[in-house]
């Protein structure tokens, strides 16, 4: 076991966790914050995306030990953030959700691409996407959501 | 009635989710989200070989206790999934490994830990003594005689052979045109993101195991388990919450779940497995692998005048509870046909037993593959008689006044304008436009194509097409229990389950178009049989026209129900009423069906003496008129840009052409027709898992199994046509595995169509780039001989 120190949700953590455990299962088992999901449990889903000192980062091939001194915010910390809340509105009126395993890490990412890449066109969105996947919808409704969250925050 | 459909929110709304909410916000809760007290973590261990007799298992010391095997299992009963088709052979899957395994990744021990981790530390140190067997990991190899045998009592590996025979012989004679071609579709994994999941419980209170689980169909999961564990089903409930995807891979009896039930029972404590993406793909690639021998004659036309198939389905080792090792097989024989009118047809199908995992329905089931095979060989005609590929498939495809038609097998298409459809999508993708870039060529040298693929998807249907397969499982009704609760909110119970299609809004839809109470005010309530009226489910695009057919019985007798009680309270005969805007309106005056309710259950003193006793709660069943099934349609078309240097595939432009009947919500059916075709995509280009000829999956994680990502999918452009269902409620259609069923084979026709010139063919998806440089390779070395 080792001790690590962490701020999660703006809340200072210490915690004593095995050194294999990943952050995602610590968030999860230990936090009981369920709203990172894991999908693959290998780096390749998006699934788990949570944010780590302010960059989207996946906690399922992020050791919990190796967190010390971070800075963590998963889904459930991000919901007072007004980006959020616009991300939130433009997912529900878009339709870029529908068993909603996927969405979490989605709004994590989207959250990054309107925060870095005010200008981003359709193609780039799908690019800064590239590392989520979504089995439902097809992405349609989800490059609708961000592109118009884009918009909506120029005019 | 007055049908309230001019608010704006009910049937026809392009209305926002109820479910969105608390997943946007993380606070879904689905099995892997659940911890009780108390609970242990279940890791299997898994065969590794395809195809071995088991010698045995050693526990390892220490952990004798933690490691169950199928000798714990006393009382346990195997998987048995019959079918009543003639000649069906029957397997028998035990949920534990016994004598033999027959497919990499079958479950053979099951071992407990209070984390997860350490519970597969354990599983690493059982050791089991494998005598491997040759492996059947090609089903025609499987087919021949002298091949391995999975299940030595048959003689074969046969589990079914059918054969429709439709004396094509004068026709074929005749016919100008012949075409031939082999055709094959790739084994595949259905990939929920989220993926299976089981936590099990005894409840000592009610006497009862509680198995919570990601279940599409948690009924049949409760029948399968009171079979396989002995119980009756008072003693057995099924929960399943919030799920990440199904899609058919969570439509099944899992051995899993009977492993655990037993487990809770046995240890009389809460256990939980969740399956890893690694389980996953080696152990559950299980779907889509079809191979085919089909000749299509034509006239000069390209008009079709007969088929001639030989289909084989790979249908792993076991025959899974309840859809059966033949459904798929037995599909492709009555639908190959697809929308088309002709005049002879021959097919005969085999399900064949491989050393592979067993075979599920995944959205679409048989159509992707018969779509494909068709589609592909009609592009062929196409160019055989040199003229449009759309132009010959208006010759063979049924008329609007034809309808409703019945086609060769006996499928009656309900409504509709096939043609139209057609004509739609080729305005939609401008053909014209296509074959003028094509003669002016590509600046960056790739080739462009335009594909076409036109299908039918028969939905929820019903008795008279399920029964004569005699699978354990047979849909014909569906029930919804309602309930106006004390402060006038309404509540729906269904037994189907809701896992994206977003039924807790459509439904309260349903509901609003009838009583015209505010959707905010209707609660679905569903993925519990102890709070559900049973039902077969979620498979087969059933629940818009079945639940929603339920709902809408349900509302109707309530709204019969508090007409009473409001003419009374307004002082007015019955026949005097209406109910609308959630209130019931007489010739001076309303009362809401919050002050009804009120009335019901804490003022019944102003109750009508005559009031039904039954009050405002009761259950109301729904059957279609006919119970054939809604036939919804779309054609579907693609442009592609292929490079022939480095074998990759670009869409350029996809437009889907549905036809839907009434759509209860047109954003919800977009959303299904997207994430379908983004399906599609995967199987036309990506999606294989790959078998050595030693039965051992080649592709373990998903960086070698590919799933579309926001780059492989484009912007799907969707058009509507909304011919009414003449058999549903409300016209609706069943469309929910429609998108994935037309991508192969419209994508395939694109990259042949920018390929027709190198003399190249592709008839097997997906179009990997390494499939794609050999065919090229191939066609090079054909035009040189
Ligand atoms: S769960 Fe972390 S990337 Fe898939
Ligand atoms: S909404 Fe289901 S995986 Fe994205």
């Amino acid at each position: 076991m080792k001790t690590v120190n962490m701020k999660v949700n703006g809340q200072p953590v210490t915690a004593a966790v095995e050194p294999r455990m990943q952050l995602a299962d610590f968030l999860r088992e230990q936090l009981r914050l369920t709203g990172t999901h894991v999908g693959c449990e290998h780096g390749v889903c998006g699934a788990c995306t949570v944010e780590i000192d302010g960059m989207p980062a996946r906690s399922c091939i992020t050791y919990a030990a190796m967190c010390e001194g971070a800075e963590v915010r998963t889904i459930e910390g991000l919901v007072d953030d007004p980006i959020m809340s616009h991300l939130r509105e433009a997912f529900a009126a878009e339709h870029a959700l529908q068993c909603g395993y996927c969405t979490p890490g989605m709004l994590v990412t989207a959250r990054d691409i309107v925060l870095r890449l005010p200008d981003a066109d359709d193609a780039r969105v799908r690019e800064e996407l590239s590392g989520n996947l979504c089995r439902c919808t097809g992405y349609v409704g989800i490059v609708r959501a961000i592109r118009r969250v884009l918009d909506e925050r120029k005019s | 009635m007055s049908m309230n459909t001019t608010s704006g929110r009910g049937i026809g709304a392009r209305l926002r989710r109820r479910e969105d909410e608390r997943f946007l916000r993380g606070q879904g809760e689905y099995v892997g989200d659940i911890r009780l007290d108390g609970m242990l973590e279940v890791a299997f261990v898994r065969s590794a070989v395809a195809h071995a007799r088991l010698r045995g298992i050693e526990k390892p010391a220490g952990f004798e206790d933690r490691v169950f095997t199928a000798a714990d299992l006393a009382g346990v009963r195997p998987i048995r999934a019959v079918s009543g088709l003639k000649g069906f052979k029957v397997s028998e899957q035990p949920v534990l490994a016994r004598d033999k395994v027959r497919y990499v990744g079958e479950l053979i021990a099951m071992c407990v830990a209070p984390t997860r981790a350490e519970a597969e530390d354990i599983a690493a140190q059982v050791f089991v003594d494998y005598e491997e067997l040759p492996a059947v990991s090609d089903m025609l190899e499987g087919r021949k005689p002298g091949a391995p045998l999975l299940h030595e009592a048959w003689g074969d590996n046969v589990f079914l052979e059918t054969f429709v025979d439709g004396n094509i012989a004068e026709i074929a004679r005749r016919a100008p045109v012949k075409i031939t071609r082999r055709l094959r579709t790739a084994r595949q994994c259905m990939s929920p993101i989220e993926g299976r999941g089981v936590v099990a419980q005894w409840d000592r209170r009610l006497d009862q195991l509680v198995v919570i689980s990601a279940a599409q169909m948690p009924h049949i999961t409760r029948s399968g388990l009171a079979e396989c564990l002995g119980l009756d089903h008072g003693k057995v409930r099924v929960i399943s919450p919030d799920v990440g995807g199904g899609f058919g891979y969570k439509g099944i009896l899992l051995p899993e779940e009977v492993c655990l039930g037993w487990l809770a029972m046995h240890l009389q404590k809460p256990v939980r497995w969740l399956e890893d993406r690694r389980e996953q793909l080696t152990a559950n690639a299980n779907c889509r692998e079809h191979h085919y021998d089909l000749t299509v004659y034509a006239d000069n036309d390209g008009r079709l005048l007969a088929i001639d198939c030989e289909a084989t389905v790979d249908a792993g080792a076991y025959s899974s509870y309840p859809f059966s090792a033949c459904l798929e097989a037995a599909q492709v024989a009555s639908i190959l046909p697809g929308p088309y009118k002709f005049d002879a047809y021959r097919c005969r199908t085999w399900s064949v037993a491989t050393n592979k995992p067993p075979i599920l329905p995944y959205r679409g089931v048989a159509r992707t593959g018969v779509c494909f095979a068709l589609e592909v060989a009609i592009d062929a005609v196409a160019r055989a008689v040199g003229r449009e590929p759309w132009e010959v498939r208006l010759e063979s495809l049924p008329t609007r006044e034809m309808m409703p038609f019945d086609n060769i097998t006996k499928k009656h298409f309900d409504s509709g304008d096939y043609p139209e459809c057609l004509r739609r999508a080729v305005a939609a993708i401008d053909v014209g436009a296509i074959r003028e870039r094509q003669r002016r060529g590509e600046p960056d040298g790739r080739r462009i194509g335009v594909g076409f693929a036109i299908f039918c998807e028969q939905a929820a249907h019903g008795t008279s097409v399920y029964y004569g397969w005699g699978i354990p499982m047979v849909p014909g009704h569906e029930q919804c229990q309602a309930r106006l609760t004390p402060d006038g909110v309404l509540e729906l119970r269904i037994g189907a389950h809701s896992h994206g299609q977003g039924l807790e809004t459509t439904m309260a839809q349903v509901a609003h178009s009838v009583l015209g109470i505010e959707p905010e005010n209707v609660r679905l309530i569903h993925g519990d049989t102890a709070l559900s009226p049973y039902s077969t489910g979620t498979w087969g695009s059933r629940c818009a026209v079945m639940s929603g057919g339920a709902v809408a019985a349900a509302c109707k007798e309530m709204a019969k129900r508090v007409a009473k009680i409001g003419a009374h309270l307004l002082q007015t005969d019955v026949s005097l009423v209406r109910v609308a805007d959630g209130q019931v309106i007489g010739p001076s005056g309303s009362v809401t069906l919050k002050e009804i309710a009120y009335t019901w259950y804490r003022a019944p003193q102003n109750l009508p003496s005559d009031v039904d006793p039954g009050g405002l709660e009761l259950t109301a069943g729904y059957k279609p008129v006919r119970d054939t099934g809604t036939f919804s349609y779309a054609c579907h078309a693609a442009v592609v840009a292929v490079d022939v240097e480095i074998g990759t595939v670009e869409i350029l432009k996809y437009v889907v052409v549905e036809d839907g009947g009434v759509l209860l919500n047109p954003m919800i059916v977009d959303g299904q027709i997207y994430g379908g075709t983004a399906q599609g995509i995967g199987t036309a280009l990506y999606e294989e898992m790959p078998f050595d000829a030693n039965g051992q999956p080649l592709a373990s994680t998903l960086a070698d199994y590919l799933l579309p990502g926001p780059t492989e999918v484009p912007d799907i452009v969707i058009e509507h046509m909304e011919t009414p269902s003449p058999y549903s409620e409300f016209g609706q259609k069943g469309i929910g595995e429609g998108g994935a069923i037309g991508p192969p084979a419209a994508i395939a026709n694109a990259v042949n169509d920018a390929l027709k010139d190198l003399g190249v063919e592709i008839t097997e998806v997906p179009i990997t780039p390494a499939r794609l440089l050999s065919a090229i390779a191939a066609a090079k070395v054909r035009s040189a001989a």
